[in-house]
């Protein structure tokens, strides 16, 4: 049985060999359509390229409202880290011991 | 194989690409695409299929042709691409036909023979129905060692696998192929 099916694909894989695909179709004006489409590929990059540069001023200066506005509205914010971590930390220490929880 | 060798050297089309000609690329285009589409041609599924293919090699190329390092032929390079890009669109292939009876895959590349023998032709349809059952990896490597005919050492080259691991996989996908057709004999 093993060897009926050897032969069988043996054959199968023989006559596969001998047939050539025939590619004529695809190889007809293949640059051609290659080159439309490296082109549409090249066309949507320069755009998404050329977006990106227009917006980065556009970020830049949402970046600095933000950073002037902060500056503006808590001009007085302390400098130290450590205090803005532990911010809250003494009202909940006395809620707690006051509370009893 | 069919390279056309008129014009200049491959070295010096790809400095011409580099610098930005788009002749010097058709050029190479003209030049490996007949044997770019053979080898895939045996591995896609229709004419859309193997267009697309094609084009994705060539794209790479194209794109990556910086990186290419000249310390071997360019034809080698151009092969591994080929064989990398064809891998990749198995395995994009493997989810759809997996759950697809035998009789339903369907085969549309035509073949030089002018459909005269039927017997070739079934032969064939067969053989590429039990050959879409494979994984990507067996179905890449039977195709490399029983169609096309390469030697082992080319297709761990081709592939980036080892010898030993080409001999394995081959083994085991012709083993899992004669599963494939008795199973389907048997129905």
């Amino acid at each position: 049985m093993r060897d009926e099916q050897d032969k069988l694909l043996d054959r199968l894989l023989l006559t596969a060999r001998a047939i050539k695909p025939d590619t004529a179709a695809c190889e007809e004006n293949f640059e051609t359509r290659l080159m439309a489409r490296i082109e549409e590929r090249r066309n949507s990059r320069a755009l998404w390229t050329f977006w990106t540069w227009r917006l980065v001023p556009l970020f830049s200066l949402i970046v600095i409202i933000v950073g002037i506005g902060n500056i503006v509205i808590d001009p007085d914010r302390s400098n130290d880290l450590n205090a803005l971590s532990t911010s809250g930390y003494e009202d909940n220490l006395t809620t707690t011991l006051l509370g009893g929880g | 194989m069919d390279v056309i060798n008129n014009g200049p050297a491959d070295d010096r089309l790809i400095e011409d690409i580099i610098a930005g000609n788009d002749a010097a690329f058709v050029q190479l285009v003209r030049r490996y695409k007949h044997k770019v589409i053979a080898l895939s041609a045996r591995f896609a599924r229709d004419a859309d299929d193997l267009d697309d293919i094609c084009q994705d090699v060539f794209i790479k190329v194209y794109e990556h042709l910086g990186k290419f390092r000249h310390d071997a032929p360019f034809e080698h390079w151009l092969a591994r691409i080929t064989i990398r890009t064809c891998y990749d669109a198995l395995r994009r292939r493997q989810k759809e036909n997996r759950n697809v009876p035998l009789d339903d895959l369907h085969y549309q590349i035509a073949d030089d023979t002018g459909g005269t023998d039927l017997a070739a032709e079934q032969a064939r349809d067969l053989l590429e129905k039990g050959l879409a059952r494979l994984r990507p990896d067996e179905r890449l490597v039977i195709t490399l060692l029983e169609l096309e005919e390469k030697p082992i050492r080319e297709i761990a080259a081709l592939t980036g696998w080892s010898e030993a691991n080409v001999k394995v996989r081959g083994f085991r996908a012709r083993q899992r192929l004669k599963r494939i057709l008795e199973r389907d004999h048997e129905r």
